[in-house]
């Protein structure tokens, strides 16, 4: 995929050209400086003093007492507090369900909508319409859904099996907590990825799909000899981008469980949100940031080498 | 022509003049929380208020009260404090000891610094300096709730007074007896609907713990391990724990109203004071105003509420103050609050609710002020404090170990306290 340059015959390049070239670089920096003036301001130097102000017992908001330098203490202590590996193995559950849970929804949709339907615009956006709902929107109604013991839900159920399901407590038991936060989650997002399956799907050529045909193969060959490999730059981007959203669950918890029942959907953003804005420590709130920013990092150059052995 | 040119003229004199009018005016900023119909009383208080001093405008600021502090500390970050605010009486320590609230004495009017009720003066009392930061129309208390029926049903005692009030025996029966008749679904709820962050925890569940003989921190040092963690406290939140285990209490996710909502699935109800007229409403005599069960030695009751303090920041504290007297003679305003059964807070509003005084319905609640109530914490900490305590019951209603919890809880307490240098001058106060 790499784009050949044609090769200038050494001569070409001469004096006169330099010139050209330091103006012209004069033009890239001029270019490239709005971005990276924004990007240096709003991006990079919050990330600096975000390390910075780890290190030391930032309040949220200022008080009588004095803000001191304590090096790697508000680390330690995030390390030693059990809440905070809780919410990390929270995080981890619900990423490894709700990428299976969204993709496949995503995926399946995808397929689906790509086929010559009838009216195909008018349900690709339909199927999109959850994405582009809040979702905090989304929470308080599946919230009334979810509601215990007669909620919509569970009257479903019961009808459904004819009373032999109890109800389920889906936001308060810490067992169903966590699992009903992804059910939600996946069909809210599931539009995004939808989306770019479908693109993905477009850019199969059809030559592709003709030539198979006239080789003979059936549809489930033509899926997986032709769709598949044609996928896999698709796979690796929604793979990698839903896992990082995933290891960012905020806003569910914020607005339905709050972290409980008993911290069984405590997040490490949640976490972090609690420190910083309930508890007022921006210092070890930070800390908690720079810990998340690492173990995200640490996720994605994984998941790179990974897909890149599977030749990506 | 002419004329147009004179239609512009005279109309740009008019403007310049409303614009010279409006920056003459005084803006006088005011941030609350509440339901909607106390939003919408605070709106109609300040138009007139408006209407009565034509020279100042003032702007309302809204934001909920799940979410207030961490509103409040966006406020002070980026330096819009606003005039006047609306604060939970438990915070008050921590916000004056950072320094946003000023006494409040000199700008208010005395007729309504006489008319203050002793628990009104002490919600709105820093200890330090024993000075008066805050003033409200209003307190509260928790009292419990029972549906007669049921109540005749298992032939249960209905307590005449405070000094009445049922025993941990008495109570932990009848909610077993509760649990077995016909028609009840829970014996208690205790609104565990409100979630695990709203507060209701440590206000309503807090005084639990001192009814059984401990508390959330020592008062003298100002420590919480060794108080919080100590076995009264294990006790009584095992007892808890153990009437969630049996099912007995209405489950989180339930919402706020099984006690008075149709069917009436729940027997009792550990409720704040601003639940009757909503629930007298629905369940007419069937309703029965109790005082709160004695768990050990001794009743208690909780108290404080949202009351007005004026900030540091407010650049005319003597026009917010006469905002805050005005509105607390606010007759409208002093309506809407009896009818959703109010908590006075001020003598004269207690002479006209006659729900609270002698022989009235909520008479009880009124008792338990003056007999069982006992204040949060008045300390800087206390987000911290509420903080801790709230994240401990979570885990220990969804059967977490509750000594684990409670140690847990105090030391992150006292963690937070030491990391503040003991929030001076509160460490030479022992």
């Amino acid at each position: 995929m790499t784009l050949q340059q044609p090769a200038l015959p050494a001569t070409a390049v001469a004096r006169p050209a330099r010139r050209r070239d330091r103006g012209r670089l004069f033009q890239e920096i001029g270019m490239l400086a709005p971005a990276v003036v924004l990007l240096t301001i709003f991006l990079v130097v919050p990330f600096l003093l975000s390390f910075w102000t780890a290190m030391t017992n930032q309040p949220l908001v200022p008080r009588p007492t004095p803000v001191r330098f304590i090096g790697l203490t508000n680390f330690l202590r995030i390390l030693k507090d059990d809440l905070f590996w809780t919410s990390l193995w929270n995080v981890s559950r619900f990423t490894f369900w709700v990428i299976p849970v969204q993709c496949g929804l995503a995926f399946a949709t995808a397929l689906l909508l790509h086929q010559k339907l009838p009216f195909r615009n008018v349900f690709r956006g339909m199927f999109f319409l959850p994405a582009i709902t809040s979702m905090v929107v989304v929470c308080v109604i599946w919230g009334t859904l979810f509601q215990y013991p007669t909620g919509p839900l569970n009257q479903i159920l019961g009808f459904l099996s004819a009373g032999r399901i109890q109800p389920i407590d889906w936001l308060g038991d810490p067992n169903w907590a966590m699992f009903s936060i992804v059910l939600l989650s996946a069909w809210q997002a599931y539009g995004f990825q939808m989306i770019v399956y479908l693109a993905g799907l477009q850019g199969i050529p059809d030559e592709l799909y003709d030539a198979a045909r006239i080789d003979g193969a059936n549809a489930f060959q033509r899926f997986w000899h032709v769709t598949m490999p044609g996928l896999r730059p698709t796979h690796v981007f929604v793979l990698v981008i839903t896992t990082i959203q995933a290891f960012k669950l905020y806003t569910q918890v914020a607005v339905l469980t709050q972290g409980g029942p008993k911290s069984s959907t405590e997040t490490v953003v949640h976490y972090m949100v609690r420190t910083g804005f309930e508890e007022q420590k921006l210092g070890l709130a930070s800390a908690v940031s720079v810990i998340l920013f690492l173990i995200v990092l640490v996720i994605a150059l994984l998941q790179r080498q990974l897909l890149r052995r599977f030749d990506v | 022509m002419g004329k147009r040119l004179l239609q512009a003229l005279v109309a740009s004199a008019a403007l310049g003049v409303v614009m010279a009018h409006a920056e003459a005016r005084t803006v006088i900023q005011v941030m609350h929380q509440g339901d909607p119909g106390w939003v919408t009383t605070y709106g109609d208080v300040a138009k007139r208020f408006e209407a009565a001093n034509p020279d100042v405008d003032v702007e309302l600021i809204y934001a909920p009260h799940d979410a207030y502090n961490e509103k409040f500390s966006a406020a002070v970050m980026s330096k819009q404090l606003p005039d006047v605010m609306e604060l939970d009486a438990p915070f008050l320590a921590n916000y004056v000891w950072s320094g946003y609230l000023q006494p409040i004495k000199p700008l208010i009017d005395k007729d309504i610094l006489d008319d203050m009720t002793e628990s009104n003066i002490a919600q709105g009392t820093y200890p330090i300096d024993k000075d008066l930061y805050a003033v409200g129309l209003t307190d509260s208390s928790v009292v419990l709730y029972g549906n007669r029926k049921y109540l005749e049903a298992i032939g249960a005692r209905i307590p005449k007074g405070v000094d009445d009030a049922w025993t941990r025996e008495e109570f932990e029966g009848y909610l077993g007896k509760l649990s077995k008749l016909e028609g009840v679904k829970w014996p208690i709820d205790t609104f565990r609907g409100y979630g695990i962050k709203t507060e209701w925890i440590t206000y309503a569940y807090g005084p639990i713990l001192q009814s059984a003989g401990c508390d959330l921190i020592d008062r003298k040092t100002w420590k919480s391990v060794g108080t919080l963690d100590s076995d009264p406290c294990v006790e009584a939140l095992t007892m808890m724990q153990t009437w969630v285990k049996n099912g007995w209490v209405v489950p989180q996710s339930s919402g706020t109203n099984q006690f008075f909502a149709e069917g009436h699935p729940a027997a009792l109800a550990f409720g704040g004071h601003w639940i009757y007229a909503e629930a007298a409403a629905t369940m007419k005599d069937d309703i029965v105003v109790m005082p709160l069960p004695k768990f050990g030695p001794k009743g208690a009751s909780p108290n404080g509420t949202w009351i007005w303090g004026i900030t540091t920041a407010s650049e005319h504290p003597d026009i917010a103050g006469k905002f805050v007297s005005f509105m607390l003679k606010d007759k409208q305003y002093r309506d809407y609050a009896r009818e959703d059964s109010a908590y006075p807070g001020l003598k004269s509003f207690a002479a006209d609710s006659p729900l609270y005084s002698a022989g009235g319905p909520m008479a009880v609640a009124f008792e338990q002020a003056s007999k069982t109530a006992i204040a949060r914490p008045p300390h800087p900490a206390y987000p911290a404090i509420t903080s801790a305590f709230m994240g401990a019951v979570d885990e220990i209603f969804n059967g977490g170990d509750v000594k684990a919890a409670l140690t847990a809880a105090a030391e992150k307490i006292d963690e937070d306290i030491e990391e503040n240098d003991g929030y001076p001058p509160f460490d030479e106060q022992q």
